[in-house]
């Protein structure tokens, strides 16, 4: 078995791509073979992926995998190499969730649709890509797999091409996605033009003797590039139309691990390859793109009307806590940016299937056009809300858990530094706490509660596959809220151990003494310790304990008060019919656009500009793409001088 | 035997003092307090004290109707969940330096925690399927967008104030803070820091001139509208805890300190006179700031507009906690 | 004990709704002065109430003008039990000046049991609170007479 597991990394990459071969070429007519070849992929790969948390969290090895048993001769290594650290399997264990739970949902979500073929293929190659991207150690195979992501999720997000939008999204992502692409090929040519490697233990090491302008320049452009991939402000802007307009398995999967996938790529440049996260101008440039992100993502998010593009600009709003967390630099912060991506991968991508769900079930997610379905789909409303009190942020759920750990990160950089500028993020962290409640409110109002429309009177709920995906991911989302401390011990502080040591990464690939001999020392990294105070659990029990008192005294009190629950209504019955003054009570529903009116109305200025800025445009897209890459690579020169 | 004694004492503590009964019965003395104070104001003789008391165990005598438009069980979970979660908050809340879990929550989860009651009467809102409630929950969420920045500036001005380069969000330490350097109140740095809270105070409570959510002149009491009977006794209920709560939250931050200390006969004796005195003393700050910030605004302000009341708040009560968080980052 | 609590609370703090059914807005003001400082009703716990789910006494004034029948009625479905119906002076009652016009469908008795009836036009608003006082009476002891059926009913 152990001779065996070495070779895991690589067989769960392999899995994915083989299936994706197999699906197109006998998926095609049979849905029972198309079926089979995608559970079987993606279980596989998930179980091989599970079979490493023992050696890499539990027993803190780092695994090693040489691609044809090419290893590092005379110090220079050749073949590719595949690296598995607490770090890299953390997002491992994101992305096998993710598709696992997205290829379930899709068995009957997707049936409607036509070249299914086609779609497991993608689907396959998009999996394969994403987890091939945070297993490898090889900074080209990186490329590689980053053009795969992008490309499968181009044509995903084209998938449903009749359908308005598609395949302008599809455009747009594209166009986008290839500058991102371009410049992260870019920068991988300077540096190994640089460093004659390609291995990122070892660039890792080269680079320790100092950065030349060349690698400056290449940080920057890899920076951009896979800020592109994690669709931070300003490269954001295809992100809101592709998960809007790909089938919701797939925007779960979007969100779940291809943003992850550019978070990923940007914490191993800047933490492990270059090492430059000493500077804390370079954190500040990171944290100030991240605290953007988002802001202008939830401020967007509030002014939507439509379910799925709501979801998207949270997406990117979430991203921005992550990436402003782990660009604090310390322990606690990088855990809470790693926590909360974690989170990110289970809530929103329970709200990605809830929308999913209501797309299903009443065939639009217009906010303006749904209403009252919380009688037609109990089960979906209650997977929605424990996903929105958990983006939300309300204890005791996950969210609020990472958010609390960012808070604290970041508020105790800004008194130990003394330097306001944490004080300004940590507030704007806690207001976009609260618009991302506010836009949920919305989403909550205007889909689930209300009145029911006309012409939705025959939904019913999904199905049980459907619905199985979503109670695995609510029940995340409460575990991970409960005993975050079980979590954060098991796995944010080997992940975030990982972060900090990169001479242990370089010793596991090139050989111990490698990163001595290179000058490549760790700051002592302190262990990871929150200096808060939360006690989720019993703060549940005393909660349920009111809430049993509560009970018994209606219990009890039921015979001797004498009243009575009277809920017997008949929707003809006046007596049960909304109150609208005395009048009949008329269909009326609040719906989404009507709501926060004395909150939009103080923010006009704003509005106006940001939605003007989003004009739907590819060039302007590509303007500020490229504009947002020089100016990022301007300032990296600036912090890093020219020589 | 211990385990059983730990539970007895958790249970006391959690179901009445100083949880649920004893904050409901505060908490609806404070607003019998602030009726009959605001009557005297208008040369009324107002309400007996009592009257927010008999407003709720009336409400639980009254049959309730739930509409056939509304989602019967959020609407009528709601308001259960708001109130417990409020009941278990005071535990979480030292007084003077006392309190059974102040070590289980800080003041970010605090923050946090004061969301949930709001939520509860939102979702209920939202449930009940009434147009007017739809109406009610998007202002209850924009005052509450509106209250949170000054809140958290607050916070991070008391927090700077008390722990230095240290981070200290604990509620302990505030209030240890503040036994060994006197009461933040007067520092002077701190007073913009308070004056804010107190202006907040009246907006987490939902009372009039921050009530725009509820306005029973114009969107017939908002979420609250279909509510009849025993669910809308516990909101009402919940106000009146929420009234406690915040003016307790205010003087834990602001007028915290160690509390007197008996030593008389025996030492059970003496820790039961101390509670009691220092419980006694804090139920007088707590009346002292309820009249100051609730009735004493009320008695002389109309309803704010939902867009100016989110404008003051972002602007004058932000700016004022602001000015502290400033003064305190200069190290004054 | 705690249904005595109950029902004595019911008749110290009762909520009035108020419905105008065509009045000529005399009644209506006068309702309004027994809240101000001079009347001061507020004394025993009477409070406007914006809903009629929230009402304990539902006070009607006006004749019943066939445009507000319907919608008197559909609002006095909603009201949670138990609650009391008074009549704000003459017009529901009797129609008052309005008697025989074409568009009264009045009196008030012919929809719903009217527990008291304050009389004048317009009623004093001393004659009001007596009025509502007295409804309140009513209210507690419909509460028990609601407990008593409850009882034999087990």
């Amino acid at each position: 078995m152990k001779e065996f597991i070495v070779h895991f990394p690589v067989l769960a990459v392999m899995v994915l791509f083989l299936g994706a071969f197999l699906a197109e070429i006998f998926g095609f007519r049979s849905r029972i073979a198309r079926r089979v070849i995608l559970l079987s992929c993606v279980s596989v790969s998930a179980a091989m992926i599970f079979a490493l948390i023992p050696a890499v969290f539990l027993r803190g090895e780092v695994l090693t995998y040489w691609m044809g048993a090419w290893e590092p001769a005379a110090g220079y290594a050749i073949g590719i190499g595949y690296e598995i650290d607490a770090l890299g399997l953390f997002f491992a264990l994101l992305v096998v969730t993710t598709f696992c739970l997205s290829a379930v949902y899709s068995l009957r979500y997707m049936e409607r649709d036509r070249h299914l073929g086609h779609y497991t293929t993608l689907f396959l190659m998009l999996c394969g890509s994403v987890l091939g991207l945070v297993l490898t150690g090889d900074i080209f195979n990186l490329f590689v797999m980053v053009e795969i992501m992008t490309f499968a999720a181009v044509a995903l997000t084209a998938f449903r091409g009749s359908s308005h939008g598609a395949l302008e999204a599809a455009f747009k992502y594209l166009v986008i996605g290839s500058i991102g692409s371009g410049m992260t090929l870019s920068g991988i040519a300077l540096l190994y033009l640089q460093c004659h490697t390609l291995n990122m233990a070892q660039l890792s090491a080269v680079l320790s003797g100092g950065l030349t302008p060349a690698s400056v320049f290449a940080l920057g452009l890899m920076t951009a590039g896979f800020g592109v991939k994690a669709f931070l402000v300003p490269f954001h802007t295809p992100a809101a139309d592709a998960y809007t307009a790909a089938p919701s398995s797939v925007s779960m999967v979007f969100s779940g691990m291809v943003n992850k996938a550019g978070v990923y790529g940007l914490i191993r440049l800047v933490y492990t390859v270059f090492r430059a996260m000493d500077r804390e101008s370079l954190q500040i440039t990171l944290i100030v793109l991240g605290t953007v992100t988002m802001f202008a993502g939830v401020t967007m998010a509030l002014a939507q009307h439509d379910f799925k593009r709501l979801l998207a600009f949270h997406s990117i709003s979430q991203i921005g806590y992550v990436i402003t967390a782990v660009s604090l630099g310390t322990v606690l912060g990088v855990s809470g940016g790693l926590f909360h991506a974690m989170n990110h991968t289970l809530f929103k991508g329970l709200l990605f299937l809830c929308a999913g769900a209501v797309y299903y079930a009443a065939g639009t997610t217009d906010l303006d056009r749904l209403g009252g379905l919380s009688k037609k789909m109990p089960h979906t409303t209650a997977f929605f809300l424990i996903g929105a009190f958990s983006i939300a942020g309300l204890p005791p759920f996950n969210g609020f858990a990472s958010k609390w750990f960012i808070y604290q990160a970041a508020w105790s950089r800004a008194v130990s530094t003394g330097n306001f500028f944490y004080t300004v993020v940590t507030v704007t962290a806690v207001i976009v706490s609260v618009m991302t409640l506010a836009s949920f409110i919305k989403v909550t109002q205007a889909v689930f509660f209300g009145q029911l429309p006309a012409q939705l009177s025959q939904v019913r709920e999904v199905p049980l596959t459907m619905r199985i995906p979503m109670a695995v991911l609510s029940l995340g989302c409460l575990a991970g809220g409960l005993f975050y401390p079980f979590v954060s011990e098991t796995l944010l502080a080997p992940a975030a151990k990982a972060v900090f040591t990169p001479s242990v990464y370089i010793d596991a690939m090139m050989g111990a003494g490698t990163a001595q001999a290179a000058g490549v020392t760790d700051a002592a990294a302190a262990a990871l310790a929150v200096p808060g105070t939360w006690d989720p659990v019993l703060w549940l029990i005393l909660l349920v304990i009111v809430l049993l008192a509560f009970f018994l005294v209606i219990l009890t009190g039921e015979k001797t008060r004498g009243a009575v629950l009277d809920d017997g209504g008949q929707e003809d019955d006046g007596r049960y019919a909304t109150f609208f003054g005395g009048e009949r009570a008329l269909p009326s529903h609040v719906s989404g656009s009507d709501l926060f009116w004395g909150f939009r109305k103080n923010w006009d200025g704003y509005f106006r500009i940001a939605q003007g800025l989003h004009s739907g445009r590819v060039n302007d897209y590509a303007s500020y793409a490229v504009i947002g890459a020089v100016v990022l690579i301007i300032v990296i020169f600036l912090i890093f001088g020219f020589r | 035997m211990e385990l059983i004694l730990k539970a007895l004492g958790t249970l006391f503590s959690v179901l009445i003092y100083p949880g649920f009964l004893f904050v409901s019965a505060v908490g609806l003395l404070l607003a019998g307090f602030d009726r009959k104070v605001l009557a005297r104001m208008q040369k009324r003789v107002g309400p007996p004290l009592l009257q927010p008391a008999y407003d709720f165990f009336k409400l639980l005598g009254k049959e309730t109707l739930v509409p056939s438009r509304a989602n019967k069980a959020v609407f009528l979970a709601a308001p259960v969940i708001g109130t417990a979660s409020l009941a278990v908050m005071m535990l979480f809340l030292p007084i003077f330096g006392r309190a059974p879990l102040s070590l289980r929550a800080d003041l970010i989860v605090i923050l946090y925690l004061l969301t949930i009651p709001a939520v509860a009467l939102i979702l209920g809102g939202s449930a009940s399927g009434s147009p007017f409630a739809g109406i009610g929950i998007s202002r209850e969420m924009v005052v509450m967008m509106a209250y949170e920045l000054p809140l958290i500036l607050v916070f991070l001005a008391v927090a700077r104030k008390t722990g230095g380069s240290e981070l200290c969000f604990s509620l302990e330490r505030i209030v240890a803070w503040q036994a060994e350097h006197g009461p933040l109140l007067f520092h002077w740095a701190m007073i913009p820091a308070a004056l804010a809270m107190l202006f907040v105070i009246p907006a987490e409570v939902g009372t009039q001139p921050f009530d725009a959510a509820e306005a029973e002149t114009e969107i017939c009491e908002g979420p609250l509208i279909e509510y009849s009977g025993a669910p809308l006794g516990l909101f009402k209920l919940n106000t009146a805890i929420k009234m406690f709560l915040m003016t307790a939250l205010f003087c834990t931050l602001f007028l915290g300190g160690s509390g007197v200390t008996v030593t008389l006969g025996p030492i059970w004796l003496g820790a039961a006179l101390s509670a009691l005195l220092n419980t006694l003393i804090l139920l007088a700050l707590c009346l002292a700031v309820t009249l100051l910030c609730m009735t004493l605004v009320h008695a002389v302000t109309a309803r704010l507009k939902i867009e100016h009341l989110f404008r003051f708040y972002w602007t004058v009560v932000a700016g004022l906690a602001l000015i502290s968080l400033i003064l305190v980052w200069l190290g004054l | 004990m705690f249904n005595k609590l109950i029902a004595d609370s019911l008749s110290r703090s009762p909520w009035l709704y108020h419905i105008n059914t065509g009045s000529c807005n005399g009644c209506d003001i006068e309702l309004v002065a027994c809240l101000t400082p001079r009347y001061d009703a507020e004394r025993f716990g009477f409070k406007l109430a914006g809903s009629p789910r929230h009402a304990d006494i539902v006070v009607v004034s006006g004749p019943i003008t066939s445009q507000s029948k319907d919608r008197l009625i559909r609002t006095l479905e909603q009201v949670p039990r138990p609650f009391c119906v008074v009549s704000l002076g003459s017009c529901p009652r009797s129609g008052n000046v309005f008697k025989g016009s074409y568009s009264v469908e009045g009196p008030l008795e012919k929809y719903i049991h009217v527990d008291v009836s304050v009389a004048g036009c317009t009623p004093k608003p001393e004659a009001i609170i007596e009025g509502l006082y007295q409804a309140a009476r009513i209210l507690k002891e419909k509460r028990l007479a609601i407990q008593q059926e409850r009882k034999e009913a087990d």
